[in-house]
């Protein structure tokens, strides 16, 4: 796992006075656990207060505004009132592997979670294709989370899971293709490389098929990790959440913000992929990297991606608060019929764009 | 080819009971579902819940208790009941009402029919899952609402109506609040009309969807928008005009299939857009000359009592056709009071209209059927 | 009529379009309330309990039916109210007062918890004293602290005493006829 790339982490736990020298594992296991603790959470109190706020503002209403100025300490708020909530007395083992199936798959991804130049653990030719066998066994642990509950909402919730992941992971990879066939290579490095500051250096704006792999990608994305407004299999009013209507407590805040983690790690990917990764404009990094400021720059970078991820999310949410929620037969359809032709379309054109400008 | 299926493959019924409190539906009900795969295969519906003993309770009250009581037949548009327990009274006794007491009922009607119209298409927009109109349409409900409590002093309940008239005259300014209110409603219609009606998701999830046939109407007596928007011309206004609706001219939107099948859902939802339009032309047009002259009929006094007989009186409510039965033994208290609502026509159709349709489909056909559990239960 | 491949295609990708024509217009339609653009700017919530941007009781119409409250000086203790209620919450008891000719209204007991704020003892009030005030805030913690009591309570010797001394000295006793 680690690889010369990853020397930042070493380099950061040195610049923090941790003793130098450390085994491999160790210096991997922090690594992980910071990302979690000090971008992943953060960002998922931030984005919740920002899309409470954002349906505020849309419906016509106020929003959080007691806890703290303009109800900002609400996620802190929250997170203490679901940490006191119990768990059920009756203990069933097998919700409680599936739900750990689920967990693990899920923030597996971690370790592939690409947030800045100097701060990618697992960059190899192949690590854009993780997220996606990820995302696989998060639907198993999904499905069978939802088989495991004895009851029908979580019967049906499972089986539409199910259903969703199958059909959005196929458009989902030939459009992440469209990207590769345009930076040459799938390694987060090199796709981040090939792009630029400016937005007319995004992929996504490179040419035309790029933009229809663009949306491709981000809606097979919400029919794969199941997110509204795609999501039928999991907050349909007559299945009443689904697999997760019989959870409750610290279970179901544990598999919520799963929900929100998948949203967050798919938004990362497509930024990094089509809108201009973590690259900053060409003279402030050299400039940082020739003053020897490399933490300034890697945070400085996570900051731009995270900014532009949580504009994307904001968008998709805006989408979804406004229209009305699909049926799970319609998502499938449309995944197979829509965002399939389309995703090889767009396949086809930027292979053969690629290749003229080659010649 | 042969298609059936080898034995092997046969699945059985799962049996899945909704209620009485999910969030599909929309009031609490009991609905026992067979389940093939994701079809429904039966319903069993069932119902009481919400059961008060609200005709009883008329009989151990004066009649003027009845009418505070006939409000909460139906909370959300409390009116209907209380015109049509009125309009029976009435008809009983023989009391004349003044035409201005019969214009600020249809004003009052006419507004509950909207607001009723707009509950509607708020249930309709949680279970089609789209959050954003819902505070929209509640924004533009509330207004009525307000109007409602300008010249009744309550919100909900009411208890306006007296026999032979109504219990005070309009407020100042009221007549120019219930037009702004009717030009506010015109230009939200365009957002209506972006969120719902023309909305690519809402059609994809109303249109063709569980079109209820002609006959079936028939079969199950439902009335109102629902039995107009299959295509059956019945509007209780038109047929047996009461409180001066023949002197209106408005004509009665009907079902026309604009989405492909006569009678879905995106038909039952667009009926009712189209009322709340005639409903405003009806207000418009009463509004211009309110007659004026006494609001309540002298005749109708402290020691008021009602012959005996019968009586029937029918309203068009805005979930259909609101009929009300009373007999009188001349007595100070109602020997009957029996209401007919149109809800539980609707829940009798249930199990014919939802068999073979997704589970997906059910919230929305049933938010569609616009059931009144408060009246079907009383 | 036969569809050809080409004019099925072109329905295909017009469908597809027209669908994320229309998505783009509903979030335009939102887009006014999320800019505050407009008469669209004003939320529709407001703040609860708060005093500087929710209504108080003073702005609700004149007609608002809101909690009871019977002024007893004026109260004759008739009982029609309690006749006229639907819902029987309101218990009054009276006895002759300080000479036979005077009611004193020992018990008027409105129990909230019952009351449907119809209005009809309102209406039924002949000495007016029973009125429907504009307050709306009568939550309680316990049902039984739900009952508004405006009675003056069971006459004792004391009362007698007191009528007997002020009509020795020829003064009103305060008590309505």
């Amino acid at each position: 796992m680690m690889t010369s790339e990853n020397s930042w982490i070493v380099a950061w736990s040195n610049a923090l006075g941790f003793p130098e020298g450390l085994p491999q594992w160790l210096y991997a296991v922090g690594a992980l656990i910071s990302v979690f603790v000090f971008v992943v959470v953060p960002s998922g109190g931030l984005m919740s207060y920002l899309e409470r706020k954002l349906a505020a503002d849309l419906q016509a209403r106020v929003g959080p505004n007691r806890t703290g100025p303009a109800g900002l300490l609400q996620p802190i708020a929250d997170l203490f009132k679901l940490l006191q909530k119990e768990s059920r007395v009756d203990w069933s083992w097998k919700e409680n592997l599936w739900l750990s199936v689920h967990t693990m798959a899920l923030y597996s991804t971690l370790a592939v979670l690409p947030l800045g130049s100097m701060a990618v653990l697992v960059n190899t030719e192949m690590s854009v294709f993780l997220p996606f066998w990820s995302a696989l066994v998060l639907a198993l642990g999904t499905m069978l989370l939802g088989l495991s509950q004895n009851s029908v909402p979580g019967w049906f919730g499972g089986i539409r899971v199910a259903a969703q992941t199958l059909a959005g992971s196929f458009p989902a990879l030939i459009s992440l293709l469209c990207t590769g066939v345009r930076s040459g290579s799938f390694r987060w490095s090199a796709l981040a490389e090939s792009q630029g500051f400016s937005p007319w250096e995004w992929t996504v704006f490179a040419n035309p098929f790029q933009m229809v792999a663009f949306s491709v990608f981000v809606m097979s994305g919400l029919v794969l990790l199941a997110i509204p407004p795609l999501d039928g299999g999991l907050s349909m009013s007559d299945i009443h959440g689904g697999v997760s209507s019989h959870l409750y407590g610290r279970r179901l805040s544990l598999f919520q913000f799963g929900r929100f983690y998948g949203f967050f790690f798919w938004s990362v990917i497509t930024v990094v992929l089509f809108l201009g990764a973590w690259d900053l404009p060409a003279q402030v990094t050299v400039s940082l990297k020739a003053g020897g400021a490399n933490q300034v720059l890697a945070l400085l970078e996570l900051i731009w991606l995270l900014l532009k991820t949580f504009g994307l999310m904001l968008l998709i949410v805006w989408v979804a608060k406004v229209n009305s929620r699909s049926r799970v037969d319609q998502i499938t359809d449309f995944t197979w019929k829509v965002l399939s032709p389309f995703s090889l379309f767009a396949l086809v054109g930027a292979s053969l764009w690629a290749g003229w400008r080659a010649i | 080819m042969n298609l059936t299926q080898p034995e092997s493959l046969k699945t059985d019924l799962t049996t899945w009971i909704i209620g009485p409190y999910h969030g599909s539906l929309p009031a609490p009900m009991r609905l026992s579902l067979s389940l093939d795969g994701e079809m429904i295969s039966d319903c069993h519906v069932e119902t009481g819940f919400l059961h008060r003993g609200l005709e009883k309770s008329c009989e151990l009250h004066s009649w003027k208790a009845a009418v505070a009581y006939s409000d909460h037949l139906d909370p959300e548009c409390a009116i209907f009941g209380e015109l049509v327990l009125c309009l029976a009274v009435e008809q009983l006794s023989e009391l004349e009402v003044p035409e201005r007491a019969q214009s600020i009922r249809v004003i009052l009607s006419e507004l509950a029919r909207i607001s009723g119209h707009l509950s509607f298409m708020v249930r309709m927009a949680k279970a089609v899952g789209s959050e954003t109109i819902i505070h929209y349409l509640l924004r533009d409900r509330e207004r009525i609402l307000d109007l409602f409590e300008l010249l009744t002093g309550a919100r909900f309940s009411l208890n306006f109506l007296r026999f032979g008239g109504v219990s005070a005259d309009v407020t100042d300014g009221f007549i120019e609040r219930v037009l702004e209110v009717c030009e506010l409603i015109r230009i939200r219609m365009k957002e209506y009309n972006d969120l719902f009606t023309f909305n690519f998701g809402f059609l994809k999830r109303t249109a063709q969807v569980v079109p209820i046939s002609k006959r079936l109407v028939l079969a199950s007596g439902m009335t109102g928008p629902n039995a107009r928007a299959s295509g059956i011309e019945l509007d209780v206004r038109k047929k047996f005009p009461y409180s001066g609706y023949s002197k209106l001219d408005f004509s009665v939107p009907v079902g026309r299939g604009d989405s492909g099948i006569l009678g879905d859902v995106h038909d039952r939802f667009l009926i009712r857009l189209r009322e709340i339009t005639e409903s405003m032309e009806i207000l418009k047009q009463l509004l211009d000359v309110v007659p004026s002259g006494e609001y309540l009929n002298r005749k109708f006094k402290r020691d008021f009592v009602v012959p005996a007989g019968e009586a029937y009186a029918r309203v068009e409510s805005s979930r259909g056709l609101l009929g009300c039965h009373v007999v009188s033994d001349g007595g100070p208290t109602p020997s009957r009071v029996q209401f007919r609502t149109p809800t539980v026509a609707n829940l009798m159709a249930i199990p014919q209209v939802v068999r073979g349709i997704r589970i997906e489909d059910l919230p929305v056909v049933l938010a569609s059927l616009d059931l009144g559990i408060a009246e079907a239960d009383r | 009529m036969k569809e050809s491949v080409f004019s099925a295609l072109a329905l295909y990708v017009q469908s597809v379009f027209r669908g994320a024509w229309s998505i783009a217009g509903s979030c335009k339609t939102a887009l006014p309330y999320l800019i505050r653009w407009g008469d669209l700017k004003k939320e529709v919530t407001e703040g609860y309990p708060d005093p500087i941007s929710s209504k108080t009781a003073d702005d609700l119409p004149t007609r608002s039916r809101g909690l009871l409250f019977n002024d007893i000086d004026r109260c004759t203790g008739c009982r029609d109210c309690e006749v006229a209620c639907p819902s029987r919450c309101i218990r009054v008891e009276s006895e002759p007062g300080s000479d036979p000719a005077k009611i004193w209204v020992s018990t008027f007991d409105i129990d909230f918890s019952r009351c449907i704020f119809c209005g009809l003892c309102v209406e039924a009030c002949h000495p007016g004293s029973l009125v429907h005030t504009k307050q709306y805030e009568g939550a309680a913690y316990a049902v039984p602290d739900l009952v508004a009591s405006f009675g003056r309570g069971q006459i004792t010797d004391e009362h007698r005493n007191k009528w007997a001394m002020m009509r020795k000295l020829g003064e009103s006793d305060g008590v309505a006829p």
